[in-house]
Order: C-alpha cells, then structure tokens, then sequence
C-alpha cells in the first residue's frame, strides 16, 4: 500500500529572482514498511524533499499524496492537522521541550490529538519501555544523553500512531554507540510493526541498515535501489 | 498538559519572571497604597467639614442666601427646634444667629462672622467644645463670654480673659458695640471657621442687637447617619417653607473633590497598568522570540495557532495571577499596619494639610470592591499585554522557525 507518493515535484527559491532548483521533477512512491534512506551530498536537497513530503514547506510545481490525500491545496490549518494526525517527526537536533521530562514529551502529541488520559499514560509507558529509557522518564532533556534524546524524540513521532515518520539527519549528533542502539530500535519497529521510516542522511551507518536508498543530486534522483 | 507546561515556561528565566512578577507585585501594592491614601485625605477632609462645620443639613430663609444677616431670620424656628423628636435619624440642632462684625482688641480690629449659639447645642452639633486649647468653653466668664479662634487670637494678640469689642449693626441698622471677654480659644479642624468665626451666647448677642431670644437665620442639624440624609432633608422641605439644604448642596466643592479624587486615582491607575503592559509585553516577547525554534517544532509536529496563543495567553495570566495577589496583599497588609500603629503620621506637613481642611494623622482605607475590581484590571492589562507577543509566535513559520538557532 502506497504511503506516499510525489509526482512531477519541484522546489523552485526565488522564481522570480535568480531562480536556485532544489528539487527538480522528482517522481516516488513509498510503500507502506519501507525503510528508506534519501542520500547525498549535502544542498542535494534532502531536507527540503522531506519537509515538502512533511508538509512543512510548499512545492512549486506537482504534488504529494499522503495516503491518496493531497496535500498540495491544503490550508495552514489543514496541514497542521495532517501532520499531528499522519506524520511522525524526528529532527537532527532532537527538538524536545525542555521544560517537560521525558514522558511529558512523549505524552504532549498525545494530548494535542485529545486521546484520553488512560491510553496516553499506557501507550507513553510502552513506547519508554520499546525505546529503552523507562529509567529516564521523569529526567528533562538536558539530563539525558543524545542517544536518549533521540530516543525521546523517536518515540514521540510514534506515539501519534502516524503513517509514516520522517528523519532529517538523525544520528548527526550521535556518537556511534548511540547511532547503532537507535537504528536498531527502529530497525525493530520497522520489521516488527511495519513503521515506515524515510531518512534523510548521509552517515553510512544508517545507508547501511536501509533496505531502499534514494540517491538525490541537485535536487534529482539519480539512483533509487532496494537492498 | 497545557497547562503545565505554560507553567513550566514561566520558570524558565527565573530573574526574568521574578522581575516581571515583582513589578506587577509593587505596580498593584503602589496602586492600592495611593487610592487608600487617596481616600483617607478625601475622608478627613470631608468628614471634618461635615462634623465640624456644615453639618448635615442647615436650614435658612428663602432670600437670606441674597442677603445674608438679619432681615431675613428663619420662618417659624419653634417648628425646626422639634424636628429631633419628630425625626429619629437627626441627632442634634443647632440655631444660629449669624451676622457680620467688627471685632477690636487694644492692638487691632478685624472683621468677623459671629455665631450668636447656645453653646451646649453647638458642641452637640460641630464639638467645638472639644477643640478648645485655652480658657474654658462659655465657663468662669459671667458676662458676654465669647470664644475664637487661636488664628484669631494671635491676629488680635489677646489671650484668655482679655476685652474685645465687637461691633455689629442691630435689626434697625444701627451700629451697636459691647464689650466681651475671651472665656476660650479653640482650633477648629475647619479651617473656615479658625480663620473668621467667633462664638458668643444667643443671648448675650440678641441683647446687643434688640432681637429675640427666637430669633435665627440658621439652623444646623448632625444625623447618625449620612445615608439618611437626601430621606431626611425631604421630610423637613414637606414641614417648611424655609430654604433646606444638604451639606452637599451648601458646599459643592465636596463633589469636586470626590470627582478630582476619583480621576486621580483612575490616571494612577492607568499610568501603573501601562507601566506594567509594557513590562508584560517585553517579558513575553523575550520569551517568545527565546522559543522561536521550539514554537516552530510544536506548529511542526502539529500544534495549532489556536493552542500556541492559549499557551501564551496562559502564562502571561499565570503571571499576573502570581504577582497581583502578592501585590493586593502587601498593600492590604500596609493598611492594616496604619491601622494597627496610630495611622500614618505627616505632622510635619500638618500647616499645609490644615489649610485643607485636613487632620494630619491618615489611615489609609479601601473598599473591598476596589481589591477586586484592581485583580480584574491586571488580568485584563495581562491578557492585552500577552496579544502581540501571541501574535508574534502564531505567525511563525514552522520551518524557518525550526533553522533558528
């Protein structure tokens, strides 16, 4: 079952300027339980491929299907709703609140979709148990490791049960210790429960444990291959 | 959640919130402290003149406001001296005959108002018994006593027991002298009364004057209480043709006063509140602008404009919500200590106070209202003071937003 799919799409900065091409007619489809990496060298126009697919930031030309929706003729509303409800977001630097711990942080996707009390305190419990920092939940952020914090920052794009979760460079700030402990975590979830993952990255240690790598140069795909 | 975490927020910056927070804290004591003040001066002021001076309500002829003196002598002054026992709120009367004079010491002569009273009527009505600082009141002087004041005094340079003359034109208009001995010197909390007034008995001055022993042009009446006075003054007009009037209605500068007071206090006020609108809006702007990426990674993950400015709506009123009650206690418990301690003493202003008419000794008070009603103003300063800060972080770009550093 198709997760995602992007026709024709394109990134054009400062059309009416001196026009720069991030991405170029790009055409992909993702697959429900993919594990995929975008790779290339960095400006290849990763990020702004995953923030399109995000809903994040507008295209100029085509269009992204997220579950047969398109989300190109969406509101500001519309889209904020979208992604609470469908994406899940995991950032190069963690980007967790610094003032809750690390449950709450898990808990508040939760509470702005409005599920009830019960199901938030059972699933934020599982997800720490899954994600391996039951010990660190009541810690904040500044008294977690990265790997921590990434885990914190993992969890909580599942916690919302979204289609698919979204990863802009996210071992970039860890050391390898860490990097390999998260890819196996999701390595696990994407095997055992389906959860599609899409990266963006350029550290080999992700390339390697993708099972589809999505090569971009100037905003082009110039390589699309499933290990 | 929410909820906690706008708390949270708050905590942050602690120096930040603390600065804020105190500022509101001494911008609602400060308030509180002043419109107390405010109303202790307004008080003593009003309730000297009351209780000293006007009374309650004074009865006159129709035309004696046209032409104060003799020729026109209340209509039917037995009728009034029976309003007391036919009026329970009235809780003395005093009569009056009041005309213009001359009075003269062996040093200097002045002119004067001279109160003709019975004196045991006029201390039930305005305590001039009570304000005497030499002599005796009306005692030890078997002939024509008179009392004045020690402004007067000082000016005529007489002391207890000394002779004065005083001069004043009779009912015909001629010009009639006696000789009168200082019995006491008084310092009224009217300053209207210490600066012309003298008092002598009725009968000592109808005597000089030819008149009789019923002959008024005033009638002064204290109620127990002032809520019955607009009721009060209605039930004497229904019984006389003579001309009735409130205290109000004698001296309108009462309602400027209370109406200068009241925009006073309302221009503190606002002054205050503005000070703190701009110290909330500042606050909150930092706080905002300082979690300009975080604010962009909630709208990111998928948290509506709406709940962004809850959110910073909230913590701006959890300040005020903090702070202000901080601030209304502080200023009640400073009233309370005035109260407690014998009153803010400013004796040493006393000379300028006493030209107004005012004591010198304040005890700042406050309508329980006025505490609400100050809680109502800073969540309403909070909450306008948290919109363009709300508007700043709902109109961020998630994106951009996200890149800050």
């Amino acid at each position: 079952m198709k997760v995602i799919e992007l026709k024709k799409l394109s990134k054009i900065y400062n059309p009416n300027t001196i026009p720069v091409r991030a991405i170029n007619d790009v055409n992909l489809s993702v697959e429900e339980g993919e594990f995929t990496a975008i790779v290339g060298p960095s400006g290849c126009g990763k990020t702004t491929l995953l923030n399109m697919i995000g809903g994040l930031d507008a295209s100029s030309k085509g269009s992204v299907e997220v579950g047969n929706i398109s989300i190109h003729d969406m509101s500001e509303s519309e889209l904020t709703a979208f992604r609470l409800k469908h994406i899940g977001f995991v950032f190069q630097a963690y980007n967790l609140i610094p003032v809750l711990t690390a449950k709450e942080n898990i808990e508040f996707i939760m509470v702005l979709q409005n599920i009830d009390a019960k199901t938030i305190q059972e699933r934020s419990e599982d997800l720490l148990n899954r994600m391996g920092i039951k010990d660190q939940k009541n810690r904040r952020p500044s008294e977690l490791s990265g790997g921590q914090q990434q885990r914190v920052a993992v969890a909580r794009a599942l916690a919302s049960r979204p289609k698919f979760v979204l990863a802009d460079e996210p071992t970039a700030n860890l050391d390898s210790g860490s990097t390999e402990a998260l890819l196996d975590i999701m390595a696990k979830l994407n095997k055992e429960e389906k959860v599609t993952f899409i990266f963006s990255t350029h550290d080999q240690r992700v390339i390697d444990r993708a099972k589809r790598i999505i090569k971009l140069v100037d905003g082009e795909i110039v390589s699309d291959e499933y290990i | 959640m929410i909820l906690t975490l706008a708390w949270k927020n708050i905590w942050r910056s602690k120096r930040r919130s603390f600065v804020v927070m105190s500022a509101v804290a001494i911008g609602v004591w400060s308030i509180i402290f002043m419109v107390s003040f405010y109303n202790s001066i307004i008080v003593a002021i009003s309730r000297n003149s009351l209780r000293y001076d006007y009374s309650h309500i004074q009865i006159h002829h129709k035309n004696y406001l046209s032409d104060p003196g003799l020729n026109f002598q209340v209509k039917n002054p037995s009728m009034l001296m029976e309003f007391p026992s036919q009026m329970a709120d009235i809780e003395s009367i005093s009569g009056r005959l009041i005309v213009n004079g001359m009075v003269a010491s062996p040093k200097t002569n002045l002119g004067v108002q001279v109160y003709a009273i019975d004196p045991a009527d006029e201390a039930a009505v305005t305590d001039l018994s009570g304000f005497l600082v030499k002599g005796n009141y009306f005692k030890n002087i078997k002939r024509n006593p008179i009392l004045l004041s020690q402004k007067l005094a000082d000016k005529l340079k007489v002391k207890v027991r000394s002779k004065v003359v005083i001069t004043v034109q009779d009912m015909e208009a001629n010009i009639r002298a006696g000789a009168f001995r200082v019995a006491g010197i008084f310092h009224s909390k009217s300053p209207r009364i210490n600066k012309d007034v003298i008092y002598v008995r009725h009968t000592d001055l109808s005597d000089l004057l030819n008149a009789t022993d019923s002959s008024f042009n005033e009638f002064a009446y204290l109620l127990k209480d002032n809520k019955s006075l607009v009721k009060t003054k209605q039930m004497m007009q229904a019984k006389t043709d003579n001309l009735v009037r409130t205290y109000r209605e004698i001296a309108p500068e009462f309602d400027l006063i209370e109406e200068a007071s009241s925009v006073s206090k309302q221009v503190i006020t606002v002054i205050v509140m503005l000070a703190l609108l701009f110290g909330i809006i500042n606050t909150m702007l930092m706080a905002v602008l300082e979690r300009t990426k975080e604010i962009g990674m909630l709208r990111a993950i998928g948290m509506f404009k709406r709940k962004i400015c809850f959110m910073i709506v909230l913590e701006t009123f959890m300040i005020s919500m903090v702070s202000a009650p901080v601030g209304l206690i502080g200023g009640f418990l400073t009233n309370l200590y005035f109260k407690k301690t014998g009153g803010m003493d400013l004796s040493r202003y006393a000379g300028a106070l006493e030209q107004y008419g005012s004591d010198f000794i304040f005890y700042p008070e406050i309508d329980r209202s006025t505490y609400l009603l100050l809680m109502l103003v800073v969540i309403m300063t909070a909450f306008i003071g948290a919109i363009y800060p709300a508007i700043k972080a709902i109109n961020l770009k998630p994106l951009e937003a996200i890149k800050k550093l």
